[in-house]
């Protein structure tokens, strides 16, 4: 409670103020605000189709037809800016087909983009990471076609949380893990040090975030 | 050397005789391919024809700003095929692509005629026409393939382009991978065909000079040269019009404009 309060005070990550937007006839968001403080942990729920994940891409600039105010680490969220706030988040979708061979260069991916050079993970962060996340090392020798969706995801939040970014999207974190993992996975995310924003369908994810914001 | 023998127009129309082969296969089979093909031929022929024509009236003439003219409409036609074939907007592409093929036909044409072969006038006709007529012919193909792949694989695959960007790439690294594969596309089948060239095909104009009565010797550096110009002046025309319509093809949030693509009919 007193790390909550604490955060609270501390300053906004992210603040959207009457976002409207609008699919042809449909309003996806209509006078939507939030507010995200530093290191505060949001769980975005609701049923498929309500608009979690477009809320993750208007973040990231994905779609640039809103109206009303985004504000991202204190940066407006335009055209100009969008590169800068880029650099301060670390996306994971659902879903990613990145064209790797290996299971190194797929957990690599991040790190071989020049912003995320200087934060290549040395050998025990990766040990740590893998040992939490329960995670073989000899992996990362596979082929990807060799390994399962739960591993994959496993691999990829890893990869992502290693990038040290202080803003994490994350759609449906959890969704290829099984409920023993994912209890693991869920607590050592949400005792980092970071702002995150999750779309999600888990109950365990919801109930350990700060706070839900629930779409209808 | 033996005087080529011509092909008086009855002989050739006799030569369309083989053309019966494909109709009639087509026909057998009901592909609904007989029309398409009698046209095609017809199109053929009389392109050809009246190809012959110009090219005559314009070897004659021998004109520099004709030849340049001439050479300006090829690369438009081209062009202009290039687009409608990779399914792109003509409004957002034509440009960029024309643009490019010029570039890449003024660099690689200089470089072969004025500097490997020393032509005192680089546009001569004899020579500038049909080398870049054949440059433009041989690197449609591969440009379609590059172009077509690039820009639908971003498509297809938005959410691994959209990861790159919000993970902190630039525009420029997220485009790498899909580049990468866009010159695989394109470039493995002309690196297959330069591979076996000789062995399983003689090449057009190799077989051109030849039966026009020129050394073996020559017509093979020449063929040996044209195959490498057609490949320089490929990736550079492939580079840079995918450099060129990356300026027209992503917003200032460096997102794919869906307006690229020609709407399907």
């Amino acid at each position: 409670m007193i790390n909550y309060l604490y955060k609270i005070f501390i300053e906004k990550m992210i603040t959207i103020s009457n976002l409207q937007l609008r699919f042809k006839e449909e309003h996806i968001y209509k006078n939507f605000s939030l507010s995200v403080q530093k290191g505060e942990h949001i769980a975005i729920s609701g049923d498929s189709g309500k608009g979690k994940s477009t809320l993750l891409h208007l973040l990231l600039g994905f779609i640039p037809d809103f109206k009303g105010n985004i504000n991202i680490a204190g940066i407006p969220l335009t055209a100009k800016n969008i590169k800068a706030i880029r650099k301060k988040i670390a996306w994971l979708p659902q879903e990613i087909a990145l064209n790797f061979q290996t299971v190194e260069e797929l957990f690599m991916a991040s790190f071989a983009l020049e912003i995320n050079k200087a934060h290549k993970p040395s050998l025990q962060e990766i040990a740590n990471i893998f040992n939490t996340f329960e995670l073989s090392e000899s992996l990362l020798k596979k082929d990807i076609k060799e390994i399962s969706g739960g591993q994959k995801q496993r691999i990829l939040l890893a990869s992502t949380l290693l990038t040290k970014k202080p803003i994490v999207l994350l759609d449906e974190p959890s969704s290829a893990l099984d409920s023993k993992i994912k209890k693991k996975i869920t607590d050592y995310i949400m005792a980092q040090d970071i702002t995150i924003i999750a779309a999600t369908h888990d109950d365990y994810w919801v109930a350990k975030s700060d706070k839900t914001i629930h779409l209808n | 050397m033996k005087e080529i023998v011509d092909i008086s127009y009855l002989e050739l129309f006799a030569g369309y005789a083989l053309m019966l082969i494909p109709v009639f296969v087509f026909w057998y089979y009901k592909t609904g391919l007989v029309k398409d093909t009698l046209w095609a031929t017809i199109r053929m022929t009389v392109q050809l024809l009246l190809v012959g024509f110009y090219l005559d009236f314009i070897f004659k003439l021998d004109s520099v700003l004709v030849n340049i003219i001439w050479v300006l409409i090829m690369s438009v036609i081209a062009s202009y095929t290039i687009v409608q074939r990779s399914r792109l907007s003509y409004r957002l592409f034509l440009f960029p692509v024309l643009l490019s093929g010029i570039i890449s036909i003024a660099i690689t044409d200089a470089y072969f005629l004025g500097f490997v072969i020393k032509l005192d006038n680089v546009f001569d006709a004899r020579y500038f026409i049909p080398i870049t007529g054949m440059l433009l012919g041989n690197t449609i193909r591969t440009v379609i393939l590059s172009l077509d792949s690039f820009y639908k694989k971003i498509d297809d695959e938005q959410t691994t382009y959209r990861w790159y960007l919000a993970n902190g790439a630039s525009r420029k690294e997220a485009l790498q991978p899909f580049m990468r594969s866009a010159l695989r596309i394109a470039f493995n089948p002309l690196i297959a065909t330069t591979a076996i060239m000789g062995l399983i095909s003689l090449p057009g104009m190799m077989t051109g000079q030849i039966l026009g009565g020129s050394n073996p010797n020559i017509a093979v550096k020449y063929q040996i040269m044209i195959l490498i110009i057609i490949f320089s002046s490929a990736i550079l025309n492939v580079v840079l019009t995918i450099w060129f319509s990356n300026k027209i093809a992503f917003d200032a949030f460096d997102n794919l404009r869906l307006n690229i693509f020609r709407k399907r009919k």
